[in-house]
């Protein structure tokens, strides 16, 4: 019955069928839409367990974002008058208005989270190494420009919490030394937030951010590609070449002394025997599909549950208290606190050294590592390879060490920026009646 | 080989029909959601009702859907009355209809502010814009205007028609006494027999001694000491002990203690609260005069003499 329903849909969805192997892979590449993919991958980047695929769930909330952000467009006007009323507009009188506006929210936020995730995968696989560099610092620049996507676009609501959010963000960069203030002059446009600095963010978050992300994806793409598919193909190929396949034994080779086995060992270009490999499509082309609706599903269903934080209309002679940056960028205010040292009425503040020096030398840190490793090629392509260790040991402490900054920050952080454990009482802010 | 592929195929195909189904019921929550509105169910409300008190034309006319006024000039998107849709049925709906098809009480204020040139959030405060309950009278997060209601008037020791007057004075800030803003009068007498000026200036005349207070409604309510405050910690409460006792609430202060009456140091509080940088444009400022002459007690045949007390048409 299934075999008779599976015949029927082909007979009555395809005018054609592939007959060899060779017509099968001319179909991929012949096809707009498919030759992005080569005609085979490796069977190993299929493994879910090996990459996670968390870049192509980074490229679904890129697209997500993009769908989203050009439909939220329709509404939003860049003005520091109009800005809160029409994202007030969205959220109340807008069909669907308040789910477009959570989902590219939550997507956002999400895909912060997802490409650094994506970023430790890479790291803790050692999947870097050669040629592959090159696509290690296109990663870490399309990982800033995440960031400050997400950052250019968490002031075009206008309310209090993007105004102060903004206000604490570019203070910090205020702090760089000789070039800060001037980087300060350029984000706001002017001395002080308002319809210059609106307006700057909302054409880096509508134009400039997005293409460059879009071109750096292809070139990204493009790398993968050329660098021999995902870094597990090189244990694989490791593997093959250690074990040589079993061959029937023949005495003439060793006989006229041609090889030192018992057969010529014959391999493929890429080292990778057939059984290695499947069709891309469907296999990857079903595969991606698979994880953009997984992605997709879950942020709608974040978007359904949770409503995008908005609150009052901005008011620059209100601080809110406190103010906090976005979370991502938190764990830099919570160094910049805790580095700030008071002694008596002399302060010395903390920006340059935990706002500026620290998270450039972790940056730089972060770009040179495919250079810095030194560990055996033999680590490439596996997960947490015990002749890396140190290495591994090193991302996974930074990274715990910012998670943890960020959630005393989010958390724990209350007015005058002063701990308060979860369950303590936290003094009222006064209401106005 | 082909065996390995097969488990790849049926295991992501049954994959995508899983997300596929998960992908449809959630897109059926959207629209469920998006369709279950609360303003929904008092829009097909209504037109039975004013089937029932015999306007059977007027409700066939009723279109649902969102409702509101809209005045650009001084930044009204008022919402509201996509649920209150009995507000100016007032001659045809009892005022005994539960909220928020209750017609809105015929006031004599009512007739010099019409709905269309007022709206509802200039005197009632709120989230005009919002369509949702919670929404519209308490606002979201940070969203410290809220709707000046019974219950939060109660709690400030006032009616809900004596704290609006606060409002009232956004307009009526230069008359020097209104019809029926009895709260914002004494107010206004008080600060004139307290001789408030010696010490607080008020759009450039006074003295220095104390802080300026031509805006003091904008103030930030957390550069407030509260310390000293034994009531409720809002600006509001502040306003009011401060005035009362100015040396318990602020130790350093050189205000005086004015011994006010509790209705005294709320009435102040009312126009302090109401003096706040807002633009609203001038044919929406009364005349000072007409407003002082109509509050001129007209059985002395005197005041309806004087020239100022001729009544000008706005």
């Amino acid at each position: 019955m299934g075999d008779q329903i599976k015949a029927l849909w082909r007979k009555t969805s395809w005018a054609w069928s592939p007959a060899s192997e060779r017509e099968s892979s001319e179909a991929i590449v012949k096809n707009f839409w498919l030759h992005w993919f080569p005609a085979k991958v490796a069977r190993a980047s299929m493994d879910w367990n090996y990459s996670f695929w968390l870049g192509t769930a980074s490229a679904s909330l890129l697209l997500i974002l993009t769908i989203t952000g050009v439909m939220l467009m329709f509404f939003y006007v860049p003005s520091t008058e109009r800005a809160y009323g029409s994202i007030k507009d969205l959220e109340y009188a807008v069909s669907f208005g308040r789910l477009l506006r959570n989902q590219h929210r939550w997507a956002a936020e999400g895909m912060v989270a997802v490409v650094y995730i994506h970023m430790a995968r890479v790291f803790f696989t050692g999947a870097y190494r050669g040629t592959r560099a090159i696509n290690w610092v296109v990663g870490v620049v399309l990982f800033l420009a995440t960031l400050f996507l997400s950052f250019t676009g968490y002031l075009l609501p206008w309310d209090q919490l993007a105004f102060w959010a903004i206000t604490v963000g570019t203070s910090i960069a205020k702090q760089a030394p000789l070039v800060g203030p001037t980087i300060q002059f350029l984000l706001l446009g002017g001395n002080e937030i308002g319809q210059q600095t609106l307006l700057r963010f909302y054409v880096l978050h509508v134009f400039f951010l997005p293409v460059l992300v879009w071109v750096l994806f292809a070139y990204h793409m493009w790398r993968v590609r050329k660098d021999g598919g995902l870094a597990v193909i090189e244990r694989v190929r490791n593997e093959r070449v250690m074990a040589p396949k079993a061959t029937p034994k023949t005495k003439s080779y060793s006989l006229f002394g041609l090889t030192p086995g018992t057969s010529v060992q014959v391999m493929s270009s890429t080292g990778l025997e057939e059984s290695d490999q499947v069709f891309s499509s469907p296999n990857m082309s079903r595969r991606i599909a698979l994880v953009f609706l997984v992605v997709f599903n879950l942020t709608l269903l974040a978007a359904i549950i949770f409503n995008a934080p908005l609150e009052g209309l901005a008011n620059p002679s209100v601080t809110p208290n406190p103010a906090k940056a976005p979370w991502y960028f938190v764990w830099l205010q919570e160094l910049v606190a805790s580095t700030t040292v008071r002694m008596g009425d002399f302060t010395v503040s903390g920006a340059l050294l935990g706002g500026i020096l620290l998270p450039g030398f972790l940056l730089a840190v972060l770009t040179m590592w495919p250079w810095l490793d030194r560990s055996p090629r033999s680590a490439e392509g596996r997960w947490l390879a015990p002749e890396r260790k140190r290495q591994n040991a090193t991302f996974a402490v930074a990274t715990l060490a910012i998670i943890i900054l960020i959630m005393v920050g989010v958390y724990l952080r209350g007015p005058y920026w002063r701990l308060y454990w979860p369950g303590q009482p936290r003094p009222e802010t006064p209401r106005l009646y | 080989m082909a065996e390995k592929n097969e488990s790849l195929e049926t295991k992501d195909f049954a994959g995508m029909v899983a997300m596929s189904i998960v992908f449809l019921v959630l897109v059926a929550v959207c629209f469920w959601r998006e369709f279950s509105t609360e303003w929904g169910g008092y829009q097909r409300e209504f037109p039975q009702l004013l089937g029932h008190y015999g306007k059977a034309e007027d409700a066939r006319d009723f279109r649902p859907g969102i409702q509101q006024i809209w005045i650009p000039k001084i930044g009204v998107t008022d919402r509201c009355i996509s649920c209150h849709l009995g507000y100016e049925w007032s001659s045809v709906l009892p005022a005994t209809i539960a909220e928020p098809l209750k017609p809105h009480p015929m006031n004599d204020w009512l007739a010099k502010h019409e709905f269309a040139r007022f709206g509802c959030t200039p005197c009632h405060g709120g989230d005009g814009a919002a369509t949702t309950i919670a929404g519209a009278h308490q606002g979201g997060t940070g969203w410290d205007d809220p709707m000046l209601s019974r219950a939060l008037a109660a709690q400030n020791g006032l009616t809900m028609k004596e704290m609006i007057q606060m409002r009232c004075n956004f307009c009526h800030r230069h008359d020097v006494a209104t019809p029926g803003m009895e709260e914002i009068n004494l107010a206004k007498q008080l600060f004139k027999k307290k001789k408030c000026l010696v010490c607080h200036i008020v759009e450039g005349r006074g003295g220095a001694t104390g802080p300026e207070l031509t805006y003091e409604g904008d103030r930030n309510p957390e550069l407030l000491n509260f310390a000293h405050v034994k009531g409720a910690h809002t600006f509001f409460n502040w306003n009011v002990e401060h005035l009362t006792l100015a040396s318990v609430v602020s130790p350093d202060t050189q205000m005086p203690d004015f011994n006010l009456q509790p209705q005294e140091s709320r009435a102040l509080t009312l126009l302090l609260l109401s003096w706040r940088r807002l633009t609203y444009p001038p044919e929406y400022i009364p005349d000072p005069q007409v407003a002082a002459a109509a509050m001129q007690p007209s059985p002395t045949p005197t005041a309806t003499a004087t020239p100022t007390a001729t009544p000008v048409a706005h």
